[in-house]
C-alpha cells in the first residue's frame, strides 16, 4: 500500500512508494505479455477517468491499465471551455461521487485543480496532469523506463530539452530524477525558463549536452499556444533545440532519447529521426515509455485500491 | 449575523485604567478616559464618576488606542451587495477596531460622480463607523476620461484612485496629477503594469514555477511606480502608493522621499505576513493583487516599516463569495478580507516577531493614514468625538472562518494563530463593539 | 512465547519428494505431456526438485514454471503485502497435464486463485495438485492429488516450511502462537 492514497504530485511519493510501484510494475509488464492480458485483482472496483482537458494517450493508458486489472472504468470528458466556472468541477465531482466510484483519475488544464478536487472528495485521486504543475504517473513511467534500460539511476546524466516553464512533465520528472541522484540539465531558451533559474543547471543549446548525456529527454513544443508566442520561429527552434539526425548520431553509445508523446514531428524531433532504422533508431524509447506506462498505471491503481 | 451593534442609549462611557497609546508622541501611559455624550470630556488619572447611564469599562491591563483608520477597503456597495455592504463592512471594521474606513470606488457603477459620493456618505451616516469615499480618477476606473475631481472633492471624496487598475496612458496620468494638485488631494495609486502582469496569478518566482501557476513579475509594480514617481516629481502632485509588495518599490519610494517627491505609501498585513511559499496548498485565499511575493520582498517591506519609508498599513479588504474562491486557482477572484484581522495580523508579525514597538504600529493604522487622507482621526483628545479602540495584547486566537462578521469569509488568515485582540471599540462617540470578555468586566 | 514442534527434517523431505515423483509418474503413466508449475514462493523450488527427480528417472527434459497468484486473491483489501512476485510460464499449457506444486494446503483459497490464473494461460488437460503438507481446515471443495504429509493442526498454529533454496535449510516446523 502506498503511504498516501492519492497521487497528486511526485513530492508526495516516498522512495519506498516508488520501489513498491516499480516492483509491481515488473509483474504487470509480464501480465501485459500474456495472451489473456487480464487479472481479476480489482474486480468490482469502479474507476472514473475524469478529463477536463482533452487527452488520448494518458486516458487510454489508464483505461487499459484499469481493464487489465478487471476494474470497471468510465470515461468522463468535459472540455474546459464549457466549464466556465471551476465550481462546476465541484458539481461534476459531486455527481460522480454519488455514483459510488472507488477512484478518480483526473486531468485539468488549471494547475492545482486536481489538488482542489482531492480535498473535496473522499476517494483516492490520481493526477493525470494538471495545467503546468504536475503529471506524476508520467514521471514514474519515465523513471521506470530509465531504470529498466540502464539498471541504475544514480549518476546518470539527463538533459531535458525545450519548453520547461509550461511543462508539467519536466517539473515532475526533475523532482523524481534529482531525488534519485540523476544529474539534470535543462536546455531551454530564456523565455521558456523562469525569470530566476539560478536553482537549476541550465544550457541554451542542445549541442551543449548532446554528446555527454545518457538521456536526451525531449519535451513537446506547441507553437500555437498563446504563451509560447515569445519564441521567434520553428527555424530558430530547429537551430538550437531540435533533435535532428546529425545530433542523434553524435549521442554517446548506450544513450537514449525519450519524449512524453505525442511528438510534433519537424519541431522538437525531425521526421528523419522519427523514421530512422537500425541501431540509432533503437535509441528512441518512446514506445517503451508507452508500454511501461500501462504497467506503471496498473501498479499505481492496484496499490491504491488493494 | 452576529450582533456587534451595542446599545445606543448609552450616553456616557468611562474607560478605567487602560494603557493609553499616543501614536504621535510614541508614548504609553495609564489613565482614565471619560466620554460624555459621545465627546471625550476628560483624560486623567483616576476619574471617579457615578450616575445614571454610565458604562464603566475596566481596561486594566489593556491598551487603549485611537480608533484605527483603514485607508484601503472595498465595501462593495453599490453593485456587489452579495459580497459586502456598507453596513456589514462597517460592522466588520469596528470588530477590527477600525473607526474610519476609506472605501474604494471600483463598485458597480463606480464612484465616479457626485451622486455616487453622496450615496456613500448618506448610506454610511448611521453606520457603526466613519466611511470616507475615495472617488475614481477616471470614469468607471477605465483609465480613459478624467473624472470631475473638483466637484467630487466638494461632494466629499477624500482621495482619488482607480484601484484595481493603473492608468496606462502616461499623459492622462500626468494630467490627473497636475489637476489633483490644484485641490491638494491625494491620489491613491494601484501600481500594476498590465502588459507585464497579464493573466498572471501569483508572484513570479520559484513557487510559481514549481506549482505551474502563471507569474506576475515584480516588474509589474516596479515599472509603474517608477513612472509615477517621475510624473509626481514633475507635477508636484501628492501621490500615495497603495499595497506595496516588492523590495524595489520600497527602495524607489525611499529615494523619492529623499528627493522631495510628495509621496507616501502603505502595505497590507498579508504582504507583511506571508511569502509565496504559502501557495503550495493552492489555497485561493492567497490569490491577491499585487501577489504575495518572496521572502526577500517581505523582509524588505518590514525593513520599510522599521526605516519609516512605509507610512501606513491598510487592509485592502476585498470580500468575495465562496463561489468566487472555491474554484481552481486560475478562475478564483483576487483578494482577501482584512478588516477584522488588520491589527492582530500586523501586531503578530511586527510587534511580536519583529519587536517593533506598539505605538509605531498604532501610528501606522491611525494617526499616519489620517494625516495622509487629511481626516480628523487617529488621536485621543479631549473635546473630540470619541473613537477609541481597546486591545488585549496578550490574547491569542486561531482565526476561524465562522468568526468573521464580514459577509464574505475569504480570509488568508484562516487557520493562523494571531496575537492581540480588539476587545472594545468606541466609534462615533458610541460604544460600538464589546467582546464578551470585556462585557464581564464592565459595570453599567 | 511460541512453542515449536519439528515435523520434518531434510532427509524426510527428500524422501517425500522422491515418493511423490514416483506417484506422479505412476498415475500419469510416464512423463509425457507433464509440466510443473510451482506457486510462489516455496512451491517453486519444490516443483523444481520433483521435476529434477523425474528427469533423472526418465531421462527426459521436464518443463517447469512459476506462478504468482497475488492478483487473483479473493482477499484484496485485507492483504497487507501486495508485492507480486514473478510469474514465468515459458511454455504452452494447452492440453497438458499441469502439476501444480505448493508447500502447504490450508483453506484452499490459494489453489482456487492458482487455478483461475492457470486457466488464463490456456486450457490444460488436467490440473493435479502436489502439496508438501496438508494441514486441514479447508474452506473450499479442494483436495490435493499428492500429499507429502497430512498434519492435523489447529487454526492458531502456523506451519513453517523452510527450504534450502529460499530459507537456507530444509525443515517443517509447527509453531503454536500464544
Amino acid at each position: 500500500m502506498l503511504r498516501k492514497k492519492s497521487i497528486i504530485d511526485t513530492g508526495s511519493l516516498s522512495l519506498e512508494d516508488i520501489d513498491l510501484i516499480f516492483a509491481n510494475a515488473d509483474s504487470f509488464l509480464e501480465v501485459s505479455e500474456r495472451d489473456v492480458k487480464k487479472v481479476p485483482a480489482l474486480r468490482g472496483k469502479t474507476i472514473v477517468n475524469l478529463f477536463f482537458e482533452p487527452s488520448t494517450r494518458t486516458r487510454t493508458s489508464f483505461e487499459i491499465a484499469a481493464k487489465r486489472l478487471s476494474a470497471d472504468i468510465i470515461n468522463f470528458s468535459s472540455s474546459t471551455s464549457s466549464v466556465k466556472k471551476g465550481e462546476s468541477v465541484i458539481d461534476t465531482l459531486k455527481t460522480i461521487l454519488s455514483m459510488k466510484v472507488d477512484l478518480i483519475v483526473m486531468r485539468h488544464s488549471d494547475s492545482g485543480a486536481v489538488k482542489m478536487a482531492e480535498q473535496f472528495v473522499n476517494v483516492p485521486v490520481i493526477n493525470a496532469g494538471d495545467g503546468k504543475h504536475q503529471h506524476p504517473t508520467q514521471a514514474l513511467l519515465d523513471l521506470y523506463t530509465i531504470k529498466k534500460i540502464f539498471n541504475k539511476l544514480e549518476g546518470l546524466k539527463v538533459a531535458i530539452i525545450g519548453d520547461f516553464i509550461n511543462s508539467r512533465v519536466a517539473k515532475s520528472d526533475i523532482d523524481l530524477f534529482e531525488r534519485m541522484g540523476i544529474d539534470v540539465t535543462v536546455v531551454s531558451p530564456a523565455m521558456l525558463l523562469p525569470e530566476d533559474f539560478s536553482r537549476m543547471k541550465v544550457k541554451h543549446s542542445i549541442d551543449d549536452v548532446i554528446e555527454e548525456s545518457d538521456i536526451i529527454y525531449v519535451l513537446r513544443m506547441q507553437f500555437e499556444r498563446q504563451n509560447r508566442k515569445f519564441y521567434p520561429s520553428i527555424m530558430e527552434y530547429n537551430r538550437f533545440l531540435s533533435l535532428n539526425k546529425d545530433r542523434l548520431l553524435r549521442m554517446k553509445p548506450g544513450s537514449i532519447v525519450m519524449h512524453p508523446g505525442p511528438v510534433n514531428r519537424g519541431i522538437e524531433i525531425t521526421d528523419e529521426v522519427m523514421d530512422i532504422s537500425g541501431e540509432p533508431g533503437e535509441r528512441i524509447t518512446i514506445e517503451q515509455q508507452v508500454t511501461n506506462g500501462v504497467a506503471i498505471r496498473m501498479a499505481v491503481l492496484y496499490l491504491i485500491l488493494s | 449575523m452576529v450582533s456587534v451593534k451595542e446599545d445606543n442609549n448609552v450616553k456616557n462611557i468611562l474607560i478605567k485604567s487602560g494603557k493609553i497609546v499616543d501614536p504621535i508622541k510614541r508614548t504609553e501611559s495609564v489613565s482614565d478616559i471619560y466620554i460624555k455624550n459621545g465627546i471625550i470630556s476628560e483624560i486623567r488619572e483616576k476619574i471617579d464618576i457615578t450616575g445614571d447611564n454610565i458604562v464603566v469599562i475596566n481596561a486594566d491591563g489593556y491598551t487603549v488606542s485611537p480608533g484605527f483608520v483603514d485607508m484601503h477597503a472595498h465595501l462593495r456597495e453599490p453593485g456587489f451587495e452579495d459580497e459586502e455592504t456598507i453596513e456589514s463592512g462597517t460592522l466588520a471594521a469596528i470588530k477590527g477596531g477600525i473607526t474610519s474606513v476609506a472605501c474604494m470606488p471600483n463598485t458597480s457603477p463606480a464612484i465616479d460622480n457626485q451622486s455616487a459620493v453622496r450615496y456613500i456618505l448618506e448610506k454610511s451616516k448611521n453606520m457603526a463607523c466613519n466611511v470616507f469615499p475615495v472617488a475614481a480618477m477616471t470614469a468607471g476606473c477605465k483609465g480613459i476620461n478624467i473624472t470631475e475631481i473638483g466637484l467630487l472633492a466638494e461632494a466629499g471624496a477624500i482621495a482619488f484612485s482607480d484601484d484595481g487598475n493603473s492608468v496606462k496612458d502616461s499623459k492622462l496620468m500626468y494630467e490627473i496629477m497636475r489637476y489633483s494638485r490644484q485641490f491638494g488631494i491625494p491620489l491613491i495609486l494601484h501600481e500594476e503594469d498590465s502588459s507585464i502582469s497579464k493573466s498572471g496569478l501569483v508572484h513570479e518566482g520559484h513557487y510559481s514555477t514549481i506549482l505551474g501557476l502563471e507569474g506576475i513579475s515584480s516588474l509589474s509594480d516596479d515599472l509603474m511606480i517608477a513612472r509615477d514617481i517621475i510624473l509626481a516629481a514633475r507635477s508636484k502632485a501628492r501621490i500615495h502608493i497603495t499595497h506595496l509588495s516588492t523590495k524595489n518599490s520600497v527602495k524607489m519610494i525611499k529615494r523619492a522621499k529623499e528627493e522631495g517627491v510628495n509621496i507616501t505609501c502603505d502595505v497590507t498585513p498579508h504582504h507583511l505576513f506571508f511569502n509565496d511559499s504559502c501557495l503550495t496548498t493552492f489555497n485561493t485565499s492567497f490569490k491577491v493583487k499585487p501577489p504575495i511575493r518572496s521572502e526577500e520582498d517581505r523582509m524588505a517591506l518590514i525593513e520599510g516599516i522599521k526605516g519609516g519609508v512605509i507610512d501606513a498599513i491598510a487592509s485592502d479588504h476585498a470580500p468575495h463569495l465562496d463561489t468566487e474562491k472555491n474554484t481552481t486557482f486560475k478562475l478564483a477572484s483576487f483578494g482577501t478580507i482584512g478588516l477584522e484581522t488588520l491589527f492582530s495580523a500586523a501586531f503578530t508579525k511586527l510587534c511580536i516577531e519583529e519587536k517593533i514597538s506598539l505605538p509605531v504600529l498604532i501610528n501606522l493604522i491611525s494617526a499616519s493614514p489620517a494625516a495622509i487622507l487629511g481626516i480628523d482621526a487617529g488621536k485621543i483628545e479631549a473635546g473630540k468625538v470619541a473613537s477609541i479602540t481597546i486591545i488585549d495584547t496578550g490574547a491569542e486566537e486561531v482565526i476561524k472562518k465562522e468568526s468573521f462578521i464580514s459577509k464574505s469569509k475569504n480570509s488568508a488568515f484562516i487557520g493562523q494563530k494571531l496575537k492581540g485582540k480588539i476587545v472594545c471599540t468606541v466609534s462615533k462617540g458610541k460604544l460600538a463593539y464589546r467582546d464578551k470578555c470585556i462585557k464581564e468586566r464592565s459595570i453599567s | 512465547m511460541a512453542e515449536k514442534a519439528y515435523i520434518l527434517n531434510r532427509d524426510e523431505i527428500d524422501r517425500i519428494i522422491k515418493r511423490i515423483s514416483h506417484e506422479i509418474l505412476e498415475r500419469n503413466k510416464g512423463s509425457e505431456n507433464l509440466v510443473f508449475i510451482g506457486l510462489q514462493k516455496r512451491g517453486v523450488p519444490l516443483a523444481k526438485r520433483i521435476a529434477e527427480n523425474i528427469e533423472k528417472f526418465e531421462g527426459t527434459k521436464i518443463k517447469t514454471g512459476k506462478l504468482d497468484i497475488t492478483f487473483y486473491r479473493d482477499d484484496i483489501g485485507q492483504n497487507i503485502k501486495p508485492i507480486a512476485q514473478t510469474t514465468d510460464i515459458p511454455f504452452e499449457i494447452e492440453d497438458k497435464n499441469v502439476i501444480l506444486v505448493d508447500d502447504v494446503l490450508y483453506t484452499g483459497r490459494t489453489i482456487r486463485a492458482a487455478m483461475d490464473a492457470l486457466i488464463d494461460f490456456g486450457r490444460p488437460k488436467t490440473i493435479q495438485l502436489v502439496v508438501l503438507i496438508d494441514r486441514g481446515h479447508r474452506e473450499l471443495p479442494i483436495r490435493a492429488d499428492y500429499v507429502g504429509k497430512n498434519l492435523p493442526t489447529s487454526r492458531d498454529e502456523s506451519v513453517d516450511v523452510r527450504l534450502q533454496e529460499t530459507d537456507g535449510e530444509d525443515s517443517v516446523v509447527v509453531i503454536r502462537k500464544e
